[in-house]
């Protein structure tokens, strides 16, 4: 029992990453462009977020404050996955290069650029980039009164860092955004035909650029997750490590559906830490690596049988659009 | 009339690259302290911070020990050990620049290092952790490690008085004799100074990854252990011991400035001094031994500063004892041991064969003998194996 509320606490850490890296490609996705540049913008955002910790503490100095050192990670880790997803959108969008190319170079430079910042502040530092412990507790696990405290529950619900909380209200919105508002039917509507979309005066560049940008900024909290809290605060050479592409995989996974990438996220995370704590005798590790992989293919297996419309990429989805070929 | 050409074209290139390996570079001029060049393979890059970095350190330090120049060092990064074509290729270029001796630092490049040797009787080929200079036959093919069981013995000590619920956890890499010899090691440091301690390990199948050397520390600390130690390339497990406000012994780096309420002390490698000797031997013209394995006694295998304000009263002069005690001839693995079945344990080789058995008191088995590698592969009782 004891082992299993480890086994769910460690389940949703780990999901946590993946989640903000699922919900930001799916919202890319959905307005039709497919941006592999996922592992790219998670570096960027993980270095960049904690560079922006990092060079504050150096300037403030003793004084430095752990809420405005947590939200200056925050929003620069976003703003460097929103130059990511500018960048693929420039390309893409306004010059029409190919996307996969463009995703694939984006993830290239960003694994470079990640790794070249992270250690770049190592030197400075001689040695480790590390933030302070202000910093590092503005990430730690919550401990709200009287809730945290309860026992099962308060640790089930209530003892996660608050980026936790963070991706789980951006899913329900998401939830909201492309099911009940407006704009939301008017994004699907350019990721599933945009020439239609045009035709009705829907401004596809527009939606396009937004999604993709905002899109590339929550997969860059991804990254500042990985580095803040996965890495307290402390730049660690190839922190992410690869779960920007199994984002990728999730977005598929979760059929381009913000409720289901929640299930999908639980599950690859949940996969990825079940043997350490409930480890089956014989059961070799790798088989443990599959199956997440295995629910993938399966799960394009049966959406490509039921033809279902609903649980399809969208129809534009890498194609870029000219207006003039309509 | 082009038919021809192009075949006239075609025999002349190959003639050419004939010619080429003739005058191989390496294969006739004396080495000397002016003409040498020093190449070496590496696994990751500086910016690990670990196992790269740590090898990195010990090629500045043979250059500055033979008051050589650091452009007299040639050092190729990131190369894949799984990737043997591009490892050979790295070798090649290494060769071409005027390389007389090469190093490579992982396990992995085994194929890659035989065959090159083959290839390339001139050039001296030194291997760091692997195990086919043994067998190979090959003059110029070498395989050198340090005693790094000695220095995680005495690091064991200092997690051994520092525990307080007797549990120890180990973030091990692969599940195979190099691991299990440190480990073991460290089990056996502790259990020399408490004799109720235990310890459970998770294996992560890498030699380093961030996320699962994280996510297994976090698994064991879920468990209880109370002390964390790891063989594996990262400061993840650090990170996770001072996070959850347990205690850590390292590898590879000193680790307290990343986690310094956690750390206790940090078994190392110093591959400079393999290093200032294989090429000192190459300038004297002296031949290398086919293994080599040095430990605490030239200081190839060494601490990190112990961290006074966490370590346990009395850990440096217990740690002192035993380090005289290893100098004057103490086996690491020695004694009864028994495996978790209570049976004698046995170290088997490679084609799972037992070649030695811990019968009774007086048994001792001398690591890296056979090998510079390690080759202590028994699992003894006390520790838990969780995946």
């Amino acid at each position: 029992m004891e082992q299993l509320i480890f086994f769910i606490t460690a389940a949703v850490v780990a999901a946590t990453p993946l989640l903000f890296g699922t919900l930001g490609e799916i919202l890319t996705e959905k307005s039709g462009n497919l941006n592999l540049g996922v592992e790219g913008m998670m570096f960027m955002g993980a270095a960049v977020g904690l560079s922006a910790s990092f060079l504050y503490e150096q300037a403030v100095g003793a004084g430095a404050s752990g809420f405005l050192s947590a939200v200056l990670a925050v929003v620069f880790g976003f703003l460097a996955g929103v130059l990511g997803g500018l960048i693929y959108s420039v390309l893409t969008v306004t010059l029409r290069a190919n996307q996969v190319v463009s995703g694939l170079a984006l993830t290239i430079m960003g694994v470079g650029m990640g790794n070249f910042i992270g250690e770049l502040l190592g030197l400075r530092a001689g040695g480790f980039a590390s933030v302070s412990d202000v910093t590092r507790s503005a990430f730690s696990g919550a401990r709200i009164p009287g809730l945290s405290g309860m026992p099962v529950i308060g640790r089930l619900l209530f003892s996660f860092d608050f980026m936790v909380y963070m991706v789980i209200a951006a899913a329900v919105l998401m939830i909201w955004f492309l099911n009940k508002s407006r704009m939301g039917l008017h994004l699907r509507a350019v990721g599933e035909d945009p020439a239609t979309a045009d035709a009705d005066g829907i401004n596809v560049t527009r939606y396009k650029y937004l999604a993709t940008c905002i899109g590339g900024g929550i997969c860059g909290l991804g990254g500042v997750y990985i580095s803040m809290v996965r890495s307290s605060g402390t730049w660690i050479h190839n922190c992410v490590g690869g779960l920007g592409w199994i984002s990728v995989a999730l977005v598929i996974c979760a059929a381009w559906s913000p409720a289901r990438a929640i299930l999908g996220a639980l599950l690859f995370g949940g996969l990825s830490v079940l043997r350490f704590y409930l480890p089956i005798q014989d059961v070799p590790a790798q088989v443990y690596n599959i199956i997440p992989f295995l629910a993938t293919v399966l799960i394009l297996i049966f959406t490509s049988v039921r033809q279902s419309k609903e649980r399809h990429q969208p129809a534009s989805c890498g194609v870029n659009y000219f207006r003039e070929e309509r | 009339m082009k038919k021809a050409i192009t075949l006239l074209l075609a025999l002349a290139m190959i003639f050419a690259l004939a010619a080429c390996d003739a005058n191989a570079p390496g294969s006739a001029a004396e080495v000397t302290r002016e003409n040498l060049k020093v190449g070496m393979v590496h696994i990751s890059e500086l910016g690990d911070q670990g196992f790269t970095f740590n090898h990195d350190q010990g090629a500045r330090k043979m250059i500055a020990d033979l008051g050589l120049s650091m452009d007299q060092y040639i050092p190729k990064f990131n190369v894949s050990p799984a990737d043997i074509t591009a490892t050979k290729a790295a070798i090649v270029e290494l060769i071409d620049a005027g390389c007389q001796i090469i190093f490579a630092t992982s396990f992995g490049y085994n194929v890659a290092m035989t065959e090159s040797a083959r290839e390339f009787p001139n050039i001296i080929f030194c291997h760091a952790t692997g195990f086919d200079a043994h067998s190979a036959g090959l003059s110029n093919l070498h395989n050198y490690f340090a005693k790094i069981h000695q220095a995680r013995y005495l690091a064991g000590i200092a997690a051994g008085l520092k525990t307080e619920n007797n549990r120890l956890g180990y973030v091990a890499a692969h599940p195979f004799s190099e691991v299990i010899s440190g480990y073991t090691a460290f089990y056996l440091g502790a259990l020399s100074v408490n004799p109720d301690v235990t310890m459970d390990v998770i294996y992560i199948n890498s030699w380093g990854d961030a996320r699962l050397e994280r996510e297994a520390a976090e698994a064991l600390i879920a468990r209880g252990v109370d002390v964390l130690s790891q063989h594996s390339d990262g400061i993840a497990p650090a990170l996770a011991a001072q996070d959850a406000g347990i205690w850590h012994v390292g590898y590879n780096n000193d680790m307290s400035t990343v986690a310094p309420d956690a750390s206790l002390l940090s078994p190392r490698i110093d591959w400079g001094v393999y290093m200032t000797f294989a090429v000192q031997s190459l300038l004297d013209g002296n031949p290398l031994p086919v293994d080599w394995g040095t430990g605490i006694e030239t200081g190839a295998a060494f601490l990190s500063p112990l961290n006074t304000a966490v370590a346990a009263p009395g850990t440096q002069e217990a740690i002192d004892k035993a380090f005289q005690e290893i100098l004057d001839g103490k086996m690491i693995f020695s004694g009864a041991l028994v495996d978790n079945d209570g049976n004698p344990a046995q170290i088997t080789n490679f084609a799972g064969d037992v070649i030695f058995t811990f019968t009774d008191e007086n048994s001792y088995f001398v690591e890296s003998d056979v090998y510079s590698a390690p080759s202590f592969n028994a699992i003894l009782k006390g520790i838990n194996i969780i995946s």
